[in-house]
C-alpha cells in the first residue's frame, strides 16, 4: 500500500469493505428509485452506501467509489485500492454521473423511417430488426458485419468477438480518436514492444516533456499528477533540499507547461529538433549511463546533425537552454523525457533519452505481463472505412464511439457510413453518428452496467453497476449476445453480467465454491485485482530509427494545432454541464472554443480580441473567436477539441467549432490560412484580472530561499495586532482547518468538480457566467506573473472559503445567517438568509455565491443531488463550509461509537478528489494531525491569503516553488 | 434683497390664508394627468419589482462582485435627500433662522416622502423580502434576534426612527394649519382636515403645548440629521473594502446628504412656487439662502473628496490606492469626473448673487447637483465593489432595465406623493408665516431695514 493510505483512505476503504459486501450487491431488483414501501433491509434511508467500480471516461483505468443514496448514485470518488487513482479521480471522472443522468439520453429504441424521421419502437421490434439484418448480411458473405467500438475492456472484447463470430465476421474496429500510434511505433522500433511504457515521475529529478500534456489528458492525469506533485515537493535529494526541475517544449503553454519551470516555446514541429539536440548534447558531453546498453558510437552519428547551435539556428530555441536541459537531464539522479503527438521521431528521441541515461527500469518501465491490445491503426481504420464505401459492409454496429464527429475529413467517415445499408448506433446520448444510423439502441451507461478493463499489466478493474437504470436501456453486451444467440446455440454466456462474472471467476481460485464466492466479493469490494508487476527487461535497438528532417523547422508558416480539451477531451465531455462550466485552468474560458493566437501574429493578421478567425486548411474551414495570448508560439494557432457538436444533446450543441473538421487523419497539426472575419463572439470567463498586482493571494518562493531559510516578503505589510474588541473564540473541541500546497496544485479542477457534485451547485450556463452569476463555491484562481523574472509561469490554486477566525462576512449579517460555528467554520444558515449580500461585499476573497435565480436542474440531472445538502433557493447566499455535512456525519458516527473523531476521518469533497493531494483537511486543535504537521514541516512556505487584513483564515497555503531562472 | 418695506405692502394674515388655502383649491385636469403619469410609472416599477421577487434578483444587473449597486445608491440618495428637510425645519428652527418659515413645510414633506422612498430600497434590494421583519428585534419563540454588530441592523433602526420622527414633526407642525383649513373648508374636506387638525381649537393652552412639543421634537430631530446619515455611511465604512473603509465617511456623507437634499428642495420649490403662484410666500430671499447652503455644502464635499484622496495617497496602502486609481481612471472613471463637474465645479456659479436669484439657472444647477450626488453614491458603492481585494474577481456593474425603471419609479412615487400633499395639505406653513408677519410689522414699525 502506498504512503498516505492510512490517513486519507482508510475510512473510505473501510466503508467500502463493510457496506459493499453486505449489500444485495448489484442485482438491480434490490434497488428502487422510489421510496421504499417495503424497506430493503440492507439500506438505511439517509445513510449512503458505497460501491467500488471503475471509471470509463478515459482509458487510464482509475477505480471509483460511487456514493449511492437511496438507489441514486450521487457522487464519485477515487478508489483508494486502485494503484492508478489511489483515492482520487479527475474532473472528467466525476462528471460521469452527469453522463448517467443526462437529460438527452436516448430513452427508447428508435428506428429511422424512409424520410429520415426517428420513430420509437419496442425492444422486441428493434431486436428483430437487428437480427434480421444481421442474418441477411451473414448470409451474403463473410465479414459483411462490422462493429466499431471504444476499447471497452477484455470482457467486452470477447463478447464482441463472439457476436462477430456468430455472424461470420472479424471486423472488430477498436477506435480511439486521439491516436498514440506514433508512440507505439517508436516503442516498436526501439524496443520491439507493442505497448506503451509506464512512467514514474516521482523517481525523477528532471522531466522534459516534449509537448506531452501529462497533467491534463495524456496518459492518466490522476496518476501523473500525483507523481508530478511528489517530484515537485521539496525534499532531500543527494544531501540537498531540492525540487524536481521540469522543462516543457511545445508551441503552447498548457497547464502542464505552466506548471513546469521552463516553458520552451517552439514552433509546431520543432520539438523533435530540440529533442534530438538535447540528445546530441548528452552524447557529446557523455552525460550518459555506462550500462544503458546503447551503442554510443552509432548514436553519435545519428545525432550529428543536431548540434545545439545548429538547432538553435533552425528553431530559435537558445543553444544555452538546450545545453541546460541536457545538463539537467544527464546529471540527474533519475530523469524522464515524455513525448506526445504524431511525430514519431520525437517519441524516438524521448525514448532514447530515457534509455541512454539509464532511466529505463526506473522512471520509465515496460511492464511484464499481458498488455491491452492497441486500437485500430490508422491504416486499419482507413481500410475498414474503405470497405464500407466499397459496399463490403452490410451492417455496421457502432458502440460508444462517435466517428462522424471525431474523424478528420480525410477519413470520409460520414460518406462511409452512408454507404452502409444498415447502421446500428448503440450509446447513451445520441450524437452526430447516431444521426446517420438506421437503428438507435439506448445502452446502459457504464455506471449502470458490468464491465472491466485491463489498462496495463498488474491492474484489472471491475466495473459494477452502481445504480438502477434510469432509461429503457440495455447493456451493449447483452444486445450483442442476444443477437448472437439467434444464430448460435453454444454461447458461453447469455448476458454481460454472466460474461464478466465468468471471466473474473476464471482469474480467481478454481474448484472451491466458497473461495470463489469470497473472491467475487473481494473483487467487487475492491473494484479489481491489483498486483505490482515487474518491469520487463527491454533492450534498445536503434535500427530503423527515423531522425527528424534537419530542415528549417521554424519556418514562418502558420500552423494550426489542436489538442484534447482538459475536460471535454475529444468532444465526449461536451454533454456534461459541469465540464462545460468549469473554466479551463489556463485560459479560464467556459462553454466555447477559442483560438489561441500570439499577439504578434494577431497584429500581423489584423485580428482583434474575440474576433472570429476563419481558419482554412485544405480540408475545411472553421471559425473560432480569437484569444490573443502570449502563451502560444507566433507560428501557431491553437484550438481545443471538444466543442462544435451539432447533435450531442442540449449542453453540447451549437457551441464553438470542431477542429477535427480541418485536420488530416494522423495529425493534429496542419498548415493553415487564418484571417479575421470582422465578426466577433466574446469568449466568456468568470475571471476578472489576470494580474495579481503584488497582492498576497498566491505566493511563491524560490528554491534558493527555501534552502537558505529565507521567508520571502509577503504581498503587503504584516498583519497588525490590534486591540480586540470581542473575546477570542474558544474552539473547545475542534477547530477545522486546511492546508493547501500551491506547489502541488496543477489546476486540474478535480476539486471544483467534486464540489459541484457534493454540494448541489447549479450550473448556470454561458449567459449567466457572462453576467457574473457562476455558482462555484470553489474555483481555481489563476494569475499570470507580471514579470518574466523569477516567478512561476502561472499562479494557480484552489480558492474557497477561508473560514476566517475574524470573518468579515459574519458581523455584517443582520440576521446571523452568516455565523461562527463552535468549530471555527463560517457557517451559513440558508433558511435564515434574507439576501442582503453584505457578506459577499465584505469578503476579501469573494468566495460567497448568491442565488440570483431559483436553481434548476434539467431532469433527471436532479437525481444526482446530494440529499445531505440543501438545495438553496433564489435570494439566498451560499458558500463553502468545508463540507459540513461530512463533518457532521463523522462527528455523529464518532459520538455513537463513543470515541473522538479520528484524524483523517473527515475528508472534504475537494480533498478527496485532489489527485496531487494538495489539500489536507484536519483539526487545528490537534497538533498531531496530518494537516497541522504538513504546516509545521513546511513552516517556511506557510502563508495566508491577504494576511494583512487580519482575517486569520483557517486555510494555510504552502507557497508555490520555483527555480530561480538560469539555475538548473 | 434688503429694502424698507412700506407697511401697506406687508402681507396680512388674510393674505397668508388666501395664498395657502388657495393652493388647496380643487385641482384641475393638468394636475390629475401629472399625478396619473407619476403613478403609472410607479405601477411599472411595482410590476418590475413583482417580477424581480418572482424570478429572483437575476433580473437586475447585480453580479459578482458588485452585490450592491443601483438599489443601495437609491437608498442612500433618498436618505440623503431627507436630511435637508430636517435640517431646514429642525436645526434652523433651533437657530431661529427666520427665512426657514416659507420653505420648511415643503422641506419637511420632502423629508417624509424621501424617507418613505428610501425605506423601499432596502426591501427592493433584499433577496428574500418576505423575511424583512427578521431585521427587527421582535419577540419570537426561536429566541432569534438580529445581530446588533451589523450596520444593517443599525440602519433599520436609524431609518425607522427617522421616519417616525419626521412624520411626527411634519404632522404635528401642521396641526394649526390643518385647523385653519378645516375652518375654511366644506364637505369631505372639512372632515379630512379635521383629521389632521386633531381637534385643534387654538386655545392658549394648546398653543403653549404645541410650541413646547415642537421645540422638543426639533431638539430630537436635530441629532438625527447627523446620526442617521452617519449610520447609513457606516454601512460602507464598517466594511473593510477599500473605498468604503474610511473614518471620514460619517461627516462626508452627512455633508453630501445636506448638499443633495437642499438641492432637491430647490429643484422642487422653483416650479412649485411658480405653478402654485406663491412667489410672495416663498420669495427670492428664501431661494437665495438655500442656494448659499448648496454652495457651502458643495465646498464641504469637494474638500471631502480631496481629503479622501489625500488620505489614500498618504496612507501608502497600495490596494486602496489602486481602488482610487480605478475610480478616477478605470473603465467607469468618467462617472467620477461627471460627479466632480456636477458637485464641485458647477455649484461654484452660485458665488454669483445674480445666479442665486436667477430661478432658471438655480434650477439647472440644482439638477446637476442631484445627478452628481446620485453618481457620488454609485461611484462609491458599485465602483469600490468592482475593484475589490481580489483582482481575479473584479468586474464592473451595468444596470438592467429593471433597476432603471424602479429608480425612475421611485422618483415618480416621490413626486406623485409630494404633488398630492402640496395640493391637499398646507405646503407652506401659515402659522409660521403669520408669526413672521408679526415680526415684520414690528421691524417696520421700528423702521429697520429687513431682508425680504
Amino acid at each position: 500500500m502506498p504512503e498516505g493510505m492510512s490517513r486519507r483512505s482508510f475510512i473510505k476503504l473501510a466503508a467500502v469493505a463493510t457496506t459493499a459486501a453486505a449489500l444485495p450487491g448489484c442485482e438491480p431488483a434490490a434497488r428502487k428509485l422510489i421510496p421504499y414501501v417495503v424497506p430493503d433491509e440492507n439500506v438505511t434511508p439517509g445513510m449512503p452506501t458505497y460501491y467500488a467500480s471503475s471509471c470509463s471516461e478515459c482509458g487510464a483505468g482509475c477505480g471509483i467509489i460511487a456514493t449511492v443514496r437511496e438507489g441514486r448514485a450521487t457522487t464519485l470518488a477515487g478508489n483508494p485500492a486502485n494503484p492508478i487513482s489511489l483515492g482520487a479521480i479527475c474532473a472528467r471522472g466525476q462528471a460521469a454521473v452527469q453522463g448517467l443522468y443526462n437529460p438527452d439520453r436516448l430513452r427508447d429504441p428508435m428506428r429511422r423511417t424512409q424520410n429520415g424521421r426517428l420513430v420509437q419502437i419496442s425492444w422486441d421490434d428493434a431486436e428483430q430488426m437487428l437480427t434480421k439484418r444481421l442474418a441477411a448480411a451473414s448470409k451474403a458473405g463473410k465479414d459483411r458485419v462490422a462493429l466499431m467500438r471504444a476499447p471497452d475492456g477484455p470482457t467486452f472484447a470477447k463478447i464482441t468477438k463472439t457476436f462477430l463470430g456468430a455472424y461470420g465476421s472479424t471486423q472488430d474496429i477498436v477506435y480511439e480518436s486521439v491516436s498514440v500510434e506514433a508512440a507505439r511505433n517508436a516503442a516498436q522500433t526501439l524496443f520491439g514492444r507493442t505497448d506503451l511504457p509506464v512512467y514514474k515521475l516521482s523517481e525523477a529529478e528532471t522531466i522534459i516533456s516534449f509537448d506531452s500534456d501529462f497533467l491534463e489528458t495524456a496518459i492518466s492525469p490522476v496518476e501523473m499528477g500525483r507523481g508530478y506533485a511528489e517530484f515537485r515537493t521539496p525534499k532531500q535529494r543527494r544531501g540537498e533540499l531540492s525540487i524536481g526541475h521540469a522543462f516543457y517544449v511545445g508551441p503552447r503553454m498548457n497547464m502542464t507547461a505552466a506548471k513546469c519551470d521552463d516553458w520552451v516555446a517552439v514552433a509546431p514541429g520543432a520539438e523533435a529538433q530540440v529533442a534530438w539536440a538535447v540528445l546530441h548534447e548528452l552524447v557529446a558531453q557523455r552525460w550518459v549511463s555506462q550500462n544503458s546498453g546503447v551503442d554510443l558510437d552509432e548514436l553519435t552519428t545519428m545525432v550529428s546533425a543536431y548540434d545545439p547551435a545548429a538547432v538553435s539556428q533552425r528553431t530559435g530555441v537558445s543553444a544555452d537552454l538546450i545545453r541546460r536541459m541536457a545538463q539537467a537531464f544527464g546529471k540527474s539522479d533519475g530523469a524522464v523525457a515524455l513525448a506526445a503527438g504524431d511525430d514519431e521521431s520525437l517519441h524516438l528521441a524521448a525514448y532514447i533519452l530515457n534509455a541512454v541515461t539509464g532511466n529505463i527500469g526506473r522512471t520509465m518501465n515496460f511492464l511484464a505481463g499481458p498488455t491491452p491490445p492497441p486500437p485500430a491503426s490508422l491504416n486499419d481504420l482507413g481500410g475498414a472505412l474503405t470497405a464500407m464505401r466499397d459496399g463490403k459492409i452490410d451492417v455496421l454496429v457502432i458502440n460508444n464511439v462517435n466517428p462522424v464527429f471525431t474523424m478528420p475529413p480525410t477519413l470520409r467517415a460520414a460518406e462511409s457510413l452512408q454507404r452502409v445499408p444498415f447502421v446500428v448506433w448503440m450509446g447513451t446520448v445520441p450524437d452526430e453518428t447516431a444521426n446517420m444510423a438506421s437503428l438507435l439502441l439506448p445502452t446502459d451507461h457504464p455506471l449502470e452496467s458490468w464491465r472491466d478493463s485491463a489498462p496495463r499489466p498488474g491492474i484489472r478493474t471491475l466495473g459494477q453497476p452502481v445504480t438502477q437504470r434510469i432509461a429503457e436501456s440495455r447493456p451493449a453486451g447483452d444486445l450483442l449476445l442476444a443477437a448472437a444467440a439467434k444464430v448460435s446455440t453454444n454461447l458461453p454466456w447469455k448476458t454481460t453480467a454472466d460474461a464478466v462474472k465468468a471471466e473474473w471467476l476464471a482469474l480467481g481460485p478454481q474448484n472451491d465454491t466458497d473461495a470463489q464466492t469470497e473472491f467475487w466479493t473481494k473483487v467487487r469490494r475492491e473494484g479489481g485485482i491489483y498486483s505490482n508487476p515487474t518491469a520487463a527487461p527491454v533492450k534498445l535497438s536503434t535500427k530503423g530509427v527515423k531522425t527528424p528532417p534537419p530542415g528549417d523547422a521554424a519556418s514562418a508558416e502558420l500552423t494550426f494545432i489542436t489538442f484534447p480539451h482538459i475536460f471535454l477531451y475529444d468532444g465526449r465531455g461536451a454533454d456534461k454541464p459541469w465540464l462545460q462550466e468549469i473554466p479551463d485552468p489556463v485560459n479560464q474560458i467556459v462553454w466555447d472554443s477559442w483560438a489561441e493566437i500570439n499577439p504578434d501574429t494577431a497584429k500581423k493578421l489584423g485580428i482583434a480580441k474575440d474576433e472570429l478567425i476563419e481558419l482554412k486548411t485544405e480540408h475545411g474551414v472553421i471559425e473560432v473567436p480569437a484569444l490573443v495570448s502570449k502563451y502560444v508560439h507566433p507560428n501557431a494557432i491553437a484550438v481545443p477539441l471538444g466543442q462544435g457538436h451539432q447533435a450531442y444533446g442540449r449542453y453540447a450543441n451549437n457551441r464553438g467549432a470542431n477542429p477535427w473538421q480541418i485536420v488530416a487523419a494522423g495529425s493534429m497539426r496542419i498548415t493553415v490560412a487564418a484571417r479575421g472575419t470582422g465578426k466577433s463572439r466574446r469568449l466568456i470567463t468568470p475571471l476578472g484580472k489576470s494580474d495579481m498586482m503584488g497582492r498576497s493571494i498566491i505566493e511563491a518562493m524560490s528554491l534558493t530561499d527555501l534552502q537558505k531559510g529565507i521567508v520571502p516578503p509577503t504581498g503587503e505589510q504584516e498583519a497588525p495586532k490590534p486591540w480586540e474588541m470581542y473575546p477570542q473564540y474558544a474552539y473547545n473541541v475542534h477547530k477545522w482547518g486546511m492546508t493547501i500546497d500551491v506547489n502541488a496544485c496543477t489546476g486540474c479542477s478535480a476539486c471544483v468538480a467534486a464540489c459541484y457534485a457534493e454540494n448541489n451547485l447549479p450550473v448556470v450556463g454561458k449567459e449567466l457566467v457572462d453576467e457574473g452569476r457562476i455558482m462555484s463555491w470553489m474555483r481555481i484562481e489563476r494569475f499570470f506573473p507580471d514579470t518574466d523574472e523569477n516567478a512561476p509561469n502561472i499562479y494557480v490554486t484552489p480558492m474557497l472559503c477561508q473560514q476566517c477566525n475574524h470573518a468579515p462576512c459574519e458581523p455584517v449579517c443582520p440576521v446571523f445567517a452568516a455565523y461562527h460555528t463552535q468549530e471555527g467554520l463560517n457557517g451559513q444558515v440558508y433558511n435564515r438568509c434574507v439576501g442582503t449580500r453584505y457578506c459577499e461585499n465584505n469578503c476579501p476573497y469573494k468566495v460567497r455565491r448568491f442565488n440570483w435565480y431559483e436553481p434548476h436542474w434539467d431532469e433527471p440531472l436532479d437525481l444526482q443531488l446530494n440529499p445531505d445538502v440543501t438545495v438553496r433557493g433564489a435570494g439566498v447566499m451560499e458558500k463553502c463550509t468545508f463540507c459540513i455535512q461530512r463533518i457532521q456525519h463523522a462527528e455523529i458516527t464518532a459520538r455513537i461509537e463513543n470515541r473522538p473523531v479520528r484524524d483523517g476521518e473527515i475528508v472534504t469533497a475537494c480533498e478527496g478528489a485532489c489527485p496531487t493531494r494538495a489539500i489536507s483537511f484536519g483539526d487545528m486543535n490537534d497538533k498531531e494531525s496530518a494537516m497541522m504537521k504538513r504546516r509545521d514541516e513546511n513552516s517556511l512556505r506557510n502563508y495566508v491569503m491577504l494576511g494583512e487584513l487580519n482575517t486569520q483564515p483557517a486555510i494555510v497555503y504552502l507557497r508555490d516553488m520555483y527555480h530561480e531562472k538560469g539555475k538548473a | 434683497m434688503a429694502a424698507a418695506v412700506p407697511e401697506n405692502l406687508a402681507p396680512t394674515y388674510a393674505d397668508v390664508d388666501r395664498g395657502v388655502l388657495g393652493i388647496m383649491s380643487t385641482p384641475g385636469a393638468i394636475f390629475w394627468i401629472w399625478v396619473a403619469f407619476c403613478f403609472s410609472l410607479v405601477g411599472i416599477a411595482v410590476l418590475l419589482w413583482a417580477r424581480q421577487i418572482y424570478e429572483g434578483l437575476g433580473v437586475t444587473g447585480l453580479k459578482q462582485p458588485t452585490m450592491w449597486a443601483v438599489y443601495i445608491t437609491n437608498f442612500v440618495f433618498w436618505v440623503g435627500i431627507a436630511h435637508s428637510g430636517t435640517l431646514i425645519s429642525a436645526i434652523l428652527y433651533l437657530f431661529r433662522s427666520r427665512w426657514r418659515t416659507g420653505v420648511y413645510r415643503a422641506a419637511e414633506t420632502m423629508t417624509l416622502f424621501a424617507v418613505m422612498t428610501a425605506g423601499l430600497f432596502p426591501m427592493i434590494h433584499l433577496g428574500r423580502v418576505w423575511f424583512l421583519y427578521w431585521l427587527l428585534p421582535y419577540p419570537n419563540e426561536r429566541y432569534l434576534q438580529p445581530d446588533f454588530r451589523s450596520p444593517l441592523v443599525w440602519d433599520a433602526f436609524a431609518v425607522s426612527t427617522y421616519l417616525t420622527i419626521s412624520a411626527l414633526f411634519l404632522f404635528m407642525g401642521m396641526i394649526p394649519d390643518a385647523a385653519t383649513a378645516r375652518e375654511n373648508a366644506v364637505g369631505w374636506r372639512k372632515k379630512f382636515y379635521g383629521l389632521f387638525a386633531m381637534g385643534w381649537q387654538g386655545t392658549q393652552r394648546q398653543w403653549h403645548h404645541f410650541s413646547m412639543a415642537y421645540l422638543l421634537l426639533a431638539g430630537l430631530a436635530t441629532p438625527l440629521v447627523i446620526s442617521v446619515h452617519s449610520v447609513v455611511s457606516w454601512d460602507f465604512a464598517m466594511a473593510q473594502l477599500p473605498g468604503w473603509h474610511s473614518t471620514i465617511f460619517a461627516p462626508y456623507f452627512v455633508a453630501g446628504a445636506i448638499f443633495s437634499g437642499v438641492a432637491l428642495v430647490i429643484t422642487l420649490l422653483i416650479p412649485m412656487r411658480k405653478w402654485l403662484h406663491i412667489e410672495d410666500l416663498i420669495t427670492l430671499w428664501h431661494m437665495d439662502n438655500l442656494a448659499k447652503i448648496v454652495l457651502l455644502m458643495s465646498l464641504v464635499v469637494s474638500y471631502s473628496y480631496l481629503c479622501e484622496s489625500f488620505m489614500t495617497w498618504y496612507s501608502g496602502d497600495k490596494i486602496e490606492q489602486m481602488t482610487f486609481h480605478m475610480r478616477y481612471f478605470g473603465p467607469q472613471g468618467y462617472l467620477f469626473w461627471i460627479m466632480v463637474a456636477c458637485n464641485c465645479v458647477i455649484p461654484l456659479f452660485l458665488f454669483s448673487p445674480r445666479i442665486r436669484v436667477n430661478m432658471k439657472a438655480l434650477w439647472i444647477i440644482s439638477i446637476f447637483v442631484n445627478i452628481g450626488m446620485w453618481l457620488e453614491r454609485f461611484v462609491i458603492i458599485a465602483g469600490s465593489l468592482a475593484v475589490n481585494f481580489n483582482p481575479a474577481q473584479w468586474g464592473y456593474f451595468k444596470p438592467s432595465i429593471t433597476e432603471i425603471m424602479i429608480t425612475v419609479g421611485s422618483f415618480a412615487w416621490f413626486l406623485g406623493l409630494f404633488s398630492l400633499f402640496a395640493k391637499f395639505l398646507p405646503i407652506v406653513s401659515m402659522t409660521e408665516l403669520k408669526e413672521g408677519i408679526v415680526w415684520l410689522r414690528q421691524a417696520i414699525q421700528k423702521g429697520n431695514t429687513v431682508d425680504y
